[in-house]
């Protein structure tokens, strides 16, 4: 016992003693979370946009952002409070309008992608070594190899006219971080004893993989479907500018890519709100997954 | 002789990759992309011209057979003419390639070199203000969206509402200086938002190293804490940090300058590649994939070997 | 050893360690005191988590600070206090005057240098020497903890060896700058039975040829008993009792000693229905008894042994001494 560091000697003595302390993982993620206090207003402004984002999608605010009615680029004014775009569209109208865009795209494709690691991520961990494995980790392989750019491109004109192709594309590239992440944690969980338990008396592996597996590589999903949200808006920019984003509604990533034809003559509301907007969400949603990612994984690693 | 044989066990290995990336890159981009059919007739085409044309075309061959086609070119690494320029694909890749990577490289380098360096300088001040301003700073770099940054450097640098002092677009090089003019604004950017991202997971990397326990009796026998960081903890941090390096280089690429170069206007291959997809020029498409699946199995081979390098204990088996 | 006429080595007077924790500062060493004097082995036993290896690491400083903190007290050694010098001149004394090896020769040596490298480095840090000079050293060195064809083995990574070799390496690098003092964490615990053996021969025989000071931090009592001077018994973060090792074998004073002594299998012996073991948990640091510390699992414990802690008084004669309100006869 001598070997290991006197922090981990003082924090053993801690819970060595079982009454006291004896907390599932998760209440001591709570706690530590609710101590975090970037991470604690990180998840403050992810939820105020939220109820934002709630509000345009009820119809109570932001239901003006397409009418083309102001005049061209109407500076900042009582009645356009972050002026006008290039066809006199309401710029706040707009950047609110996108709080809803933005969740959609992030939530969609964090959501997918999540479950999509976490199934292919459990069988490939529970069948490691076989070929299931293998083709999971082939595809996996794959689709890291193709550049991502040209593959969203790809997608969007394969499945043109399709409104979600972004969001196919996403998905289909975004689930191998998780997948990895979620096949070595089962690699690990399927050799404990309360798996091979299960295994002894009979257990149908079906019900081992999703009642006693999958449950216990939560923590993993919540963290990576954190990322993977971010890595979606953030993409979301990108491909709208380059014409293979969101195709009706608008987006903080379709107002920059207006922008670039604005700034160069000297307008820039529409290209700072919209990055304001996006900047705000992101870094939020940058603390509180950074805080959780502490309170959930104190060994946080870093290595692939 | 040990590493030639490994290598060349290595390629064949990396035989079912490269299948599977032109399998998938053949059906979005070749066999579900753009049909041509119709940019190539005249107005109200009878059906024999169609088919003329589809035939042309080789798009009324069986699926498997077209695929054999585009592998069969793989192999011998013949793409053709482009279908909008009728430049042959061989010339395109020459004159663009080039330019992409003399593009991209100094942002790379650079990123990756300030990001070792800052996550060196955080993590010997782990937990210490420097450190968390370091950090603080990343995770704003990791905030901002690359074509933000891209836009508010033009701005600030090309513009004349800032200082006006480089082109704003396009690549008109002719001399070093030249050269220099035209990459610092896309290298300014690219370095911006790559130290983010690698600041934050080299300092990571950095820090798991020094809580082993070599690192503590290094420290048990006087190491002084700068020698500790650069020659015990750096050396033993090599593998994450090769690995990152290594994978990135592919999509850094192709991705990475896709971006820049449309955006600045600059005729690298990230360009070409994306007015390929916009256009369906399938030679161009077919070159590029391919290709990158193979460098993407050339650059694990390397970091391989690399790895046999600063891990005595890794051997190639 | 503990004579009147020779003034003690390393001398520890009411040292106090503490390590912030979530639920609060936690003190891992709790006003201990206690000398080792030249030449002499003091061995520190106890079970794990009662302070003994947060006791060897302090003296070298080389708990994480923070959250680690010395709280209070003094470490005396050859005239200086540890616990006032600068960052800079503590470096200065690690590995030169104070040496340190561990338990895990596995993980202990920085895998991707060779173990001459390694060497090289700390030889070079606390002597003026060539590279040349040093790598002969560090070959005399190998070859004096008893590593066969040094002059090959030098080059070898530490994954090339086996788990005693690399203890060999550690203790040959401890030894390279001739410390006065060596701090030896359990250094055969991680290592086969018949290996450990051999190695604990080897420092007990080079601590002699180098005529240096040795604490032996460790929970196996055999290991104490063949080979220290004196022994330091620890419990909770408190010394509880400190005696010549005859004595504390033959006359342990604290119900804990006897306890501990009491565990140890022995062959040859009557047998006996059950080996004894004691009853009760250790307490959790963060909530001690106000009183002993052991007093809930002693058969001896009375009321007094909960109100006031009892402190250790030392024998001016013997120099043994015991923390304990009823000690055994």
């Amino acid at each position: 016992m001598s070997s290991v560091a006197p922090e981990q000697v003082a924090d053993q003595a801690v819970v060595d003693d079982g009454a006291a302390h004896r907390e599932s993982i998760w209440a001591k993620a709570v706690y530590k979370l609710r101590r975090d206090r970037l991470g604690m207003i990180g998840l403050g402004v992810v939820l105020l946009y939220f109820v934002v984002a709630i509000g345009v999608w009820l119809g109570i605010w932001a239901t003006e952002w397409g009418d083309v009615e102001g005049p061209k680029w109407a500076p900042m004014s009582a009645e356009y409070w972050f002026g006008t775009n290039i066809i006199g569209q309401d710029i706040f109208a707009r950047a609110i309008y996108s709080t809803k865009t933005a969740f959609e795209v992030g939530l969609v494709v964090a959501v997918l992608s999540t479950i999509i690691g976490a199934l292919l991520g459990a069988l490939a961990g529970f069948f490691s070594g076989t070929w299931i494995d293998e083709i999971i980790l082939w595809l996996k392989g794959v689709l890291d190899s193709i550049p991502f750019y040209l593959f969203v491109a790809a997608v969007a004109f394969a499945l043109t006219g399709n409104p979600y192709a972004m969001h196919i594309a996403m998905v289909s590239t975004f689930w191998t971080t998780t997948g990895r992440l979620v096949r070595g944690e089962v690699i690990k969980l399927k050799n404990f004893e309360f798996v091979e338990a299960a295994r002894a008396i009979g257990v149908p592996q079906v019900v081992i993989i999703f009642r006693h597996i999958l449950p216990n590589t939560f923590h993993i999903l919540l963290v990576q479907a954190t990322i993977v949200f971010v890595a979606a808006i953030k993409s979301e920019v990108i491909l709208s500018f380059l014409g293979l984003g969101v195709q009706d509604g608008v987006s903080w990533g379709l107002m920059i890519a207006e922008s670039t034809q604005e700034v160069l003559a000297g307008f820039f509301n529409n290209f700072v709100w919209a990055s304001v907007f996006l900047f705000g969400l992101v870094m939020a949603f940058n603390m509180f997954s950074d805080a959780l990612q502490d309170a959930l994984d104190p060994r946080k690693v870093a290595s692939e | 002789m040990e590493v030639l044989q490994y290598a060349i066990r290595k390629l064949i290995g990396g035989i079912p990759l490269v299948l599977g990336v032109t399998f998938i890159s053949f059906l979005l981009m070749v066999y579900f992309g753009p049909d041509k059919t119709y940019e190539l007739l005249g107005k109200n085409p009878t059906q024999e011209q169609i088919d003329e044309i589809r035939h042309e075309l080789g798009y009324d061959k069986p699926f498997m057979v077209r695929y054999g086609e585009y592998l069969k070119e793989m192999a011998t690494l013949d793409f053709g003419a482009s279908d909008s320029t009728g430049e042959p694909v061989s010339k395109v890749l020459a004159r663009t390639v080039p330019i992409s990577l003399a593009l991209i490289t100094p942002g790379f380098i650079l990123g990756n070199l300030l990001g070792i360096l800052l996550a060196l300088i955080a993590a010997y001040h782990r937990s210490g203000p420097i450190d968390k301003y370091i950090m603080g700073f990343s995770v704003v770099g990791m905030s901002i969206s690359f074509l933000i940054v891209v836009i508010a450097f033009q701005i600030i640098f090309s513009s004349s509402y800032g200082l006006n002092a480089f082109p704003v677009r396009g690549w008109n090089v002719h001399s070093f200086s030249d050269y220099l003019r035209y990459i610092t604004v896309p290298t300014l950017a690219t370095v911006f938002v790559a130290l983010g991202y690698n600041t934050r997971f080299y300092r990571a990397v950095l820090v798991e190293e020094m809580t082993r326990d070599h690192v503590r009796t290094a420290k048990a026998f006087g190491t002084r804490p700068g020698k500790l960081l650069y020659k015990n903890i750096l050396k033993n941090s090599m593998i994450p940090i090769i690995t990152r390096i290594m994978f990135s280089i592919p999509l850094v690429v192709v991705s990475g300058s896709l971006i820049i170069e449309s955006y600045f206007g600059i005729p690298g291959i990230g360009k070409v590649t994306y007015d390929a997809i916009t256009t369906g020029d399938q030679p161009i498409l077919k070159a590029v994939v391919g290709l990158t699946a193979v460098l993407f199995v050339i650059t694990l081979l390397i970091t391989d070997i690399l790895y046999r390098v600063v891990d005595p204990r890794v051997s190639l088996k | 050893m503990s004579s009147e006429h020779t003034a003690p080595l390393l001398s520890v007077r009411n040292l106090v360690v503490e390590f912030s924790t979530r639920y609060g500062p936690v003190r891992a060493v709790d006003d201990i005191s206690f000398d080792v004097y030249p030449n002499e082995t003091v061995g520190i036993v106890g079970e794990s988590g009662c302070g003994k290896t947060v006791t060897g690491l302090t003296l070298l400083q080389l708990i994480p600070m923070p959250p680690g903190r010395i709280v209070q007290g003094s470490i005396k050694f050859d005239g200086r206090d540890l616990t006032k010098l600068s960052e800079k001149e503590m470096q200065e004394m690690r590995g030169s005057d104070i040496s340190m090896i561990f338990q895990e020769p596995m993980t202990a040596l920085n895998p991707v240098f060779s173990v001459g490298n390694q060497m090289i480095d700390v030889l070079r840090r606390h002597k003026n020497l060539t590279r040349r000079q040093a790598r002969e050293l560090a070959i005399n060195m190998l070859d004096t903890v008893g590593i066969p064809a040094p002059r090959k083995r030098i080059d070898e990574y530490p994954h090339q060896m086996s788990g005693g070799m690399r203890q060999r390496v550690m203790i040959a690098m401890a030894l390279s700058c001739g410390p006065k003092l060596l701090i030896a964490d359990e250094p055969t615990t991680a290592l086969d039975v018949t290996t450990q053996a051999q190695v604990m021969e080897q420092i007990v025989k080079l601590q002699d040829e180098f005529h240096m000071s040795m604490i032996l931090v460790t929970h196996d009592l055999g290991v104490v008993a063949e080979s220290c001077d004196r022994a330091i018994v620890m419990y909770c973060g408190n010394i509880i009792e400190t005696a010549a090792i005859d004595d504390l074998f033959h006359k342990p004073q604290h119900p804990y000693t006897r306890g501990l002594l009491d565990s140890i299998p022995r062959i040859r012996e009557e047998r006996v229905a059950e080996l004894p073991i004691i009853r009760g948990i250790v307490p959790d640091l963060l909530h001690l008894p106000d009183g002993c510390r052991f007093a809930d699992r002693c058969p001896r414990a009375t009321d007094e042994c909960r109100k006031d802690k009892p402190v250790v008084n030392i024998d001016p004669v013997t120099g043994n001494g015991v923390a304990c309100y009823h000690p055994m006869g």
